[in-house]
């Protein structure tokens, strides 16, 4: 008892040290050098790199948005459908509302299950002002709010590998074989 | 009698200290606007009154940012943030050196570095049409666009080459709210700089369809400040792009 209770803040620093480390070790090119944060479909609050360590799907959206948002949810589906399941597995997806006004964790969990996404590798997420902004700004997603309260929006998906560092980007919602070989290669089994 | 003559004094010498060393943020008043930039159909747009600072950030205004904030240092600061050329002018990370004088508008800086920077003063960058309304101003009148003089004033600015070494701020006369060199120093980065043309519009084909969107045609001035914007990213930093924060006006109770 007396040995594991010494052990255990010892344990607990150096975890801590180790994270430490691996922040620092983050490299100068990563999207996760911007500190953000989202809320998410479970309602807290996350940063803008909840799946470092794992390769991950990131684009935006907004839940109003009467085609293209359902689209783009259903195009990273098709993408990684085509990934073998192990593969698939290893996959994050991150999808960020830039109208978090709007898009709620109520709204976002109900998204979340209409498209029958996997909680345990999606995200449905909203951003607020000027976060929203600044995570589009390192996607290259542009939107602009109109009068009538919906979005004028450019459409990207963003392929990351584990260390946030851009591995492919698309704009095609199907069939771009250069992405979805990205996407295979950066989800394989490790050797 | 005697503490109300020092009270006076310290008032006074702040007064002189103040001037341009000081960037205090000056009210500008909401208006129902003509945009240059069609929100939508609408060509009118509602900006809501918020403050601006007095003039561009300076230098010596970015040394003190850098200097607390050691990640937006010259060196430390990531790739994604800002490109290889961010504050190249300045002699070190943390000394501006003979080329960036303490009082000359800070250029150089990246869109990312400004929204920090504008945060770290509990503020933020102005939107689009806060700088659109504040830039339609001479020194007299609240919108002076229609007037070919003024006009023309503004573009000799963009004519007149660009020197190595910037001018100082607040060297010319502050137009009708305030505020100094709106026109004629920097461009100015805005908070949503790059979504002012359309989702669909190529920023390469600005000519093209891009142009057709915009209003006020013989409104050269900010159609350049769109162009120059519109090709930019947020890591960029460049030469001549500067930038001033912003805050909401406060509410009166």
């Amino acid at each position: 008892m007396k040995a594991r209770r010494s052990a255990l803040p010892g344990a607990l620093v150096s975890l801590a040290m180790l994270a430490v480390c691996a922040a620092a070790a983050l490299p100068t090119d990563s999207l996760y050098q911007l500190r953000a944060t989202l809320t998410t479909q479970q309602g807290v609050a996350a940063g803008f790199d909840v799946y470092r360590g794992q390769p991950t799907v990131i684009s935006m959206f907004y839940g109003n948005c009467p085609s293209y948002c359902p689209m783009l949810i259903t195009a990273v589906q098709v993408y990684e459908a085509h990934l073998d399941e192990a593969s698939r597995a290893r996959l994050r997806v991150l999808l960020v509302s830039f109208d978090a006004a709007h898009d709620t964790p109520q709204r976002l969990s109900e998204l979340s299950k209409l498209h029958r996404a996997d909680p345990q590798r999606w995200t449905f997420a909203s951003a607020r002002e000027p976060d929203a902004r600044r995570i589009a700004e390192l996607l290259g997603f542009h939107y602009r709010k109109l009068p009538d309260g919906s979005f004028d929006h450019s459409q990207v998906i963003t392929l990351v590998d584990g260390e946030g560092r851009v591995l492919a980007s698309t704009t095609k919602l199907i069939g771009d074989e250069a992405f979805q070989a990205k996407l295979a290669a950066s989800t394989a089994a490790p050797r | 009698m005697r503490s109300r003559l020092c009270l006076a004094g310290i008032v006074l010498l702040c007064a002189a200290a103040a001037a341009a060393a000081d960037n205090p943020f000056v009210p500008v008043a909401g208006a129902e606007f003509r945009s240059a930039l069609p929100s939508g159909t609408q060509e009118r747009v509602v900006v809501p009154g918020f403050l601006l600072q007095r003039h561009p950030v300076t230098n010596a205004e970015f040394l003190a940012f850098v200097s607390a904030h050691p990640q937006w240092q010259r060196g430390s600061v990531p790739a994604t943030l800002a490109d290889a050329d961010y504050l190249g002018h300045w002699a070190g990370p943390l000394d501006p050196g003979p080329r960036a004088a303490p009082l000359q508008p800070v250029t150089r800086v990246s869109w990312f570095a400004a929204e920090a920077y504008c945060e770290a003063q509990q503020a933020r960058l102005p939107n689009w049409y806060e700088w659109e309304l504040a830039a339609a101003a001479s020194a007299t009148r609240r919108d002076a666009r229609a007037d070919a003089s003024w006009r023309q004033q503004v573009l000799d600015w963009y004519a007149r080459p660009t020197g190595e070494s910037l001018p100082a701020v607040e060297q010319g006369s502050a137009n009708v709210y305030g505020l100094y060199d709106i026109h004629g120093l920097v461009w100015e980065w805005v908070h949503d700089f790059d979504s002012l043309l359309p989702a669909d519009a190529d920023p390469e084909r600005f000519c093209g369809s891009g142009a057709q969107n915009l209003q006020q045609k013989e409104n050269y001035p900010v159609l350049m400040r769109i162009a120059l914007l519109g090709s930019l990213r947020a890591a960029d930093t460049g030469h001549g792009v500067g930038f001033r924060c912003a805050r909401d006006a406060e509410v009166k109770p």
